[in-house]
């Protein structure tokens, strides 16, 4: 079985048809791309795996388990992280604890534990803020580490944010629209990031405007329109693909 | 919080009036917290100061009245410091704090004037007894945010006083409960002002230390991301609910001790000294004294405690003073007592260094 399989999964707003009988699936050490117009159900998606939202029909299963309205932080428990298309910074902490936030789900110690600053807890803090370091450092946030999150740039902050998705050390990271706003070059250096974490092992799901950086990437690709799957496959033949040319094709023409 | 006042600071232009206020601020700085929020969460130096202070000042200060402040102060302090961990970290509010320090006192007067309890077990049931009374209430009301929250707190601590009142076989009813007996610990009995305040301090550095440790560790970092993103929090796998009954159940803890105290000093233990007025001070000191950081709602109890005293000597004119100080507070130091300063500080210690730069030639 795949890494995530969605079945028929449904969703509706108030009469809006977000998702319509999405069926996909994501195998193990793999990238998949995400692409479709703006207001195709991408995002509603990731919401639905994630657990911050429920499905109303269909089923969804991460690791061979079912997830289907299960609360975010247990589903992010097992293994997945995700990051969101408006950053979600943790404001009132300083970078190095927006990424020791992300590594809670592997540090131990309760009210009383930590309140006694055991040997323990001393150890693995200690051990947790020297994992945290590297993980700025492959974000490039190293030299921002004791810095306010709040006063970093945008750019700085999405990078925040994939670190802190990142020190999940999760099994599946859905990356939503991480090159939203970034300059050029570091959308480069994000290619790079996601490639050499898939190379380490993590499977990713990346929403992405981009359609260069998703083309360049991703080893497959679905495309999305009006809450369906349209097309599906390599790079190559969902850029070929008919229905994904005219989609783009209309989208184009209506905005000009 | 800390983005905002630092917008408002650098956009100000420097004022020359500013230089009036650099000697007062430059000593003021050294009493006051550290200004910046949440960022220094390890222990510094000039803890050790604080501790000094604290240790050596009633010794040179021999003064009762101002030793019974002080141990004022302490109680209230701790009440503060408990619910600056769920106002302050959390980011939750809540306006019945005087129900959790009034069970703690309850469970004290009742334990040690019926059931002879010695006072230091007294002491750790009453805690107990506050949290398990915080855990009940905690699980259904902190599904509610923001106003409701407060709402639904403030209703709890009013549930609270018609209890008390209504079960005078137990409580003592409206007159409550008195001849508490003074707080005894190895053979010492604490029964002057000076030795309340070095119990109660000595309590509420015990507990500035623990809190200090949960800020510093995940349980803290789990405390402000709830209070920064629920989302955020929640997809990096931090239960939001649990987070923020853990938060509850261990200010409501606090409150306990404190109360406890508050019976064994003051000997008696009646409804009216845990009416919704206590709830708003502990929450007001927090909110004066900053929420950044630990030791601001220590320094918001006892500005508070000495403000409450001083404008008692004006009689039917304290109240409007109290609300005038207040406002102005508010006015001029949003993020507490010790924050904007610190800020003004840094402001002017980087103009100067510019200042002197340019006079060098190094900037144009």
């Amino acid at each position: 079985m795949s890494l995530l399989t969605l079945a028929e999964v449904t969703k509706r707003y108030e009469g809006v048809q977000a998702l319509n009988r999405v069926s996909l699936q994501i195998e193990k050490g793999t990238i998949k791309g995400l692409i479709g117009p703006n207001g195709s159900g991408k995002s509603t998606l990731f919401h639905l795996i994630s657990g911050m939202e429920r499905p109303d029909s269909g089923r969804i299963f991460f690791r061979e388990k079912e997830i289907t309205s299960l609360d975010p932080h247990k589903i992010a428990l097992m293994g997945l992280g995700r990051t969101f298309q408006t950053i979600q910074p943790l404001g009132n902490m300083t970078a190095v604890d927006n990424i020791l936030t992300g590594m809670d789900r592997r540090l131990r110690g309760g009210l009383l534990s930590c309140g006694f600053w055991l040997p323990r807890i001393k150890r693995s803090e200690r051990e947790a803020l020297k994992e945290a370091k590297g993980i700025l450092e492959f974000v490039g946030l190293l030299g921002r580490w004791e810095w306010p999150a709040s006063q970093l740039s945008f750019g700085e902050q999405k990078m925040l944010d994939l670190g802190r998705a990142i020190a999940l050390r999760p099994e599946l990271l859905l990356l939503d629209e991480p090159a939203a706003g970034l300059p050029p070059a570091e959308v480069d250096a994000l290619s790079k990031r996601i490639l050499k974490l898939r190379e380490d092992g993590m499977t990713i799901f990346l929403v992405e405007h981009r359609m260069e950086m998703v083309m360049e990437i991703a080893d497959e690709i679905a495309a999305f329109h009006h809450g369906e799957v349209i097309a599906e496959g390599s790079p190559d033949e969902v850029r070929r693909n008919d229905r994904v040319i005219e989609t783009y094709t209309k989208g184009k023409k209506t905005h000009a | 919080m800390g983005g905002g006042s630092i917008t408002t600071v650098s956009k100000n232009e420097f004022r020359k009036r500013d230089l009036f206020y650099v000697v007062p601020m430059w000593l003021l700085s050294l009493v006051l917290p550290n200004p910046v929020p949440h960022r220094k969460r390890e222990f510094q130096k000039r803890d050790l100061i604080y501790l000094a202070i604290l240790v050596v000042l009633p010794l040179l200060w021999r003064d009762f009245h101002f030793h019974h402040l002080m141990v004022l102060a302490g109680m209230n302090a701790i009440s503060a410091l408990g619910l600056s961990l769920f106002l302050g970290y959390t980011g939750q509010i809540s306006l019945g704090h005087a129900a959790f320090f009034g069970a703690g006192a309850y469970t004290t007067a009742l334990l040690t004037t019926q059931q002879g309890f010695p006072s230091l077990l007294a002491f750790i049931i009453s805690a107990a007894v506050s949290a398990s009374f915080a855990y009940v209430i905690g699980k259904p009301i902190l599904k509610l945010k923001g106003y409701f929250l407060a709402l639904a707190t403030l209703g709890f601590g009013e549930i609270f006083l018609v209890i008390v009142r209504e079960t005078p076989g137990l409580t003592g009813g409206v007159v409550g409960i008195s001849g508490i007996p003074w707080f005894t610990f190895a053979g010492i009995v604490f029964d002057t002002y000076l030795k309340q305040y070095y119990l109660i301090w000595g309590v509420l550095i015990g507990l500035l230390i623990f809190s200090k440790n949960i800020v510093r560790s995940r349980m803290g970092r789990a405390f402000l991301a709830v209070s920064a993103s629920e989302d955020a929090a929640s997809t990096v796998g931090i239960p939001v609910a649990q987070t923020k009954l853990k938060a509850f159940v261990m200010s409501a803890a606090f409150a306990g001790f404190g109360g406890s105290l508050f019976a064994s000093v003051m000997a008696t233990a009646s409804p009216e000294s845990f009416s919704l007025n206590l709830s708003i001070l502990i929450v007001m000191m927090v909110i004066l004294g900053g929420m950044g950081n630990l030791y601001g709602p220590i320094a918001g109890a006892i500005f508070l405690t000495w403000l409450t005293d001083v404008l008692a000597g004006f009689q039917e004119y304290s109240l409007p003073l109290y609300g005038m100080i207040f406002i102005l507070l508010l006015i001029f130091f949003p993020e507490g007592i010790g924050t904007r300063l610190g800020f003004r500080i840094v402001y002017l210690i980087s103009y100067w260094a510019k200042k002197r730069r340019r006079e060098k030639g190094k900037i144009e």
